[in-house]
């Protein structure tokens, strides 16, 4: 029998590196993608974002395999199946939702339950906080309309008749292309998640204000613009939702649809510099919002 | 002859004042804190808490200089957080995250490596008392766990200076004096300690020196042992109290009379000689005349009646 002994081993002070603020944005941006996607948090937080990962890549699956299917019945058939532009409209509909409902979580809860005070009193200025968290929300959100299109992408050059090389080849547009629309789709999103997220403290109450202003806003503005008012048509610009669809059909060619801001005569340029602008807005109003927190 | 360099002061502030509005919270405050645990008392609203936040460049003041740790926290805000930790008094943890996870995550937006900083977590955890814990979520914590992890927070990184507002609030007893012995542990680890409180008992208990803020002003700060034997004079008169005192004031000294005795305070050892002289002038005579202990709380108690008065 050993005698063990329990020894205190008291306190040490901390004598190893100390990474810069890149290092802080980077500890961040994990927490953040962590706190989305539910990781090292209670199991019922995990539920609702990886099932709509899991039906997000799955729809990718199931139109390659209508593909597949198609294909080896008629070229025709095939031209017929939903396409690159078409999975972003599916895909938007899961990153709404996505977006809507662990978005806030991203912002809320640090500040509803008093934990900004702190993290800024770590060396990070403001500035930091918010491009981390940017970084997760890119990199969650971003993956979404990404990397199913990227198996698409793969999926459909391995049916292709072609040869899988010659496919990817030919359609090396593909590689700017959904980025492109994908930088879109979340600027405008990010943009008014950040004003909601940024004001709102209850993530519930923020995912429904951002949830109704992309849908019921979109209707509403088309109501409005279509009203005699002078000015009216100006309106159709706060159709947010419908700018990243209009920019989607001008940067692929394609026309699924008439949408709010087209209806009511502006070019395609608008809805892009649109969406810049709602992005900007809502970083500034971040920005401006935290400053006053930190 | 070598001659050792000079300690730096752990903070120095010259007419530091900071206002919200209209609200002045910090009036013309000029202190020089020295190494050890520091005691910041004042009643709510007197400023501690802002004082606190100035100190680690989340507050820019109105006027005045703010030295940490030799930075210039106006200046250089972000050095002056790399050296100090902060627990806040207010409710400050993700309640669906595990304390390990919390506690390394503050560590790495410290600057710490993700590796280091689990393991310090880790050591920290097991410092307050919370290893068996440390993988439990936060939003089960009771009230003295939860204080526990935002003083692990607080030192995780490895500090040189450590800022705890109201660091006991909200604890029973039991809780209260166990953090107190943590916070006391801290002073013996070398880490330096401004520790705000409005429990005065708390403060003597813990603390080497003092700072006391009244409504934004700084009313005295200096080592705790000061407040002692000699610094209040009790004299119990036979006859007019009420006279006694007045004349003690015209020498020079800070007398209030009650029915029959004469409180000096502020009192030095020659004021001994000053209250026999005036006695004899007076005709009156000395029943007891004993240096009283006065305890910060009678200090503070003293500056609120003056105050109201």
């Amino acid at each position: 029998m050993t005698d063990a002994v329990i020894y205190d081993r008291g306190y040490r002070s901390y004598e190893g590196e100390r990474l810069g603020r890149a290092a802080i944005r980077r500890a961040i941006a994990r927490d953040g993608i962590r706190r989305v996607l539910g990781l090292r948090r209670k199991a019922r937080r995990k539920v609702l974002p990886w099932s709509l990962l899991v039906t997000a890549v799955t729809m990718a699956a199931v139109i390659i395999g209508l593909h597949f299917v198609a294909g080896s019945i008629s070229a025709a058939v095939a031209e017929g199946l939903p396409s690159y532009p078409n999975l972003f409209d599916l895909y938007s509909r899961i990153a709404l939702l996505l977006i809507a409902v662990t978005g806030p979580e991203l912002l809320g809860p640090d500040r509803s339950l008093g934990v900004l005070s702190v993290y800024f009193s770590r060396p990070m200025r403001v500035s930091d906080y918010l491009v981390g968290k940017l970084f997760a929300y890119l990199s969650v959100a971003g993956a979404l309309y990404v990397v199913p299109q990227l198996l698409l992408h793969l999926g459909l050059a391995g049916l292709s008749d072609d040869g899988f090389f010659s496919y990817l080849v030919d359609r090396l547009d593909i590689l700017w292309k959904v980025p492109a629309v994908a930088a879109g789709y979340l600027a405008v999103h990010g943009g008014l998640l950040a004003v909601v997220s940024s004001q709102i403290e209850r993530t519930g109450f923020a995912a429904a204000a951002y949830f109704g202003t992309l849908t019921a806003g979109n209707q509403l503005a088309g109501v409005i613009a279509d009203t005699d008012f002078p000015g009216s048509r100006f309106v159709s610009l706060l159709a947010l939702d419908d700018h990243a669809r209009v920019v989607r059909d001008w940067v692929f060619g394609s026309n699924l649809g008439r949408h709010v801001p087209e209806e009511f005569g502006f070019d395609p340029w608008v809805s892009a510099l649109a969406i810049g602008v709602v992005a900007l807005i809502g970083g500034w109003w971040a920005y401006r919002r935290y400053r006053k927190l930190a | 002859m070598s001659t050792s360099p000079p300690v730096p002061a752990v903070v120095s502030t010259q007419s530091l004042t900071h206002a919200y509005g209209d609200v002045v919270a910090l009036q013309d405050v000029d202190v020089t804190l020295g190494a050890g645990v520091t005691g910041l008392v004042g009643a709510n609203g007197a400023g501690k808490t802002t004082f606190l936040r100035v100190l680690l460049g989340l507050l820019h003041p109105t006027h005045g200089n703010v030295m940490v740790l030799g930075r210039d926290a106006l200046k250089d805000p972000l050095a002056v957080r790399s050296l100090v930790g902060y627990m806040p008094e207010n409710q400050c943890l993700p309640k669906d995250q595990t304390a390990a996870d919390f506690v390394a995550y503050t560590a790495e937006l410290a600057g710490l490596p993700t590796a280091d900083a689990r393991r310090r977590a880790s050591e920290t955890l097991f410092l307050v008392g919370l290893e068996e814990e440390r993988f439990r979520f936060l939003g089960d914590f009771s009230t003295g766990m939860a204080q526990r992890v935002k003083l692990a927070q607080a030192i995780v990184h490895g500090p040189e200076l450590v800022l705890l507002d109201e660091p006991a609030s909200g604890l029973d007893p039991a809780g209260r004096e166990a953090m107190l012995e943590l916070i006391r542990r801290l002073g013996s680890f070398g880490i330096n300690v401004i520790f705000s409180s409005h429990l005065l008992t708390d403060i003597e208990a813990t603390c080497d020196s003092v700072m006391l803020l009244d409504a934004g002003w700084l009313v005295r700060s200096g080592p705790v042992s000061n407040l002692g034997p000699t610094s209040t004079i009790t004299v119990e008169v036979i006859g007019d109290a009420g006279e006694f005192a007045a004349r003690l004031m015209a020498a020079g000294l800070a007398a209030v009379a009650s029915e029959h005795d004469v409180t000096v305070t502020g009192a030095t050892d020659h004021d001994y000689d000053v209250i026999r002289d005036t006695a004899d002038d007076q005709g009156v005579g000395i029943y007891r005349l004993s240096p009283t202990s006065r305890s910060l709380e009678d200090e503070f108690l003293m500056r609120a009646n003056k105050a109201e008065q």
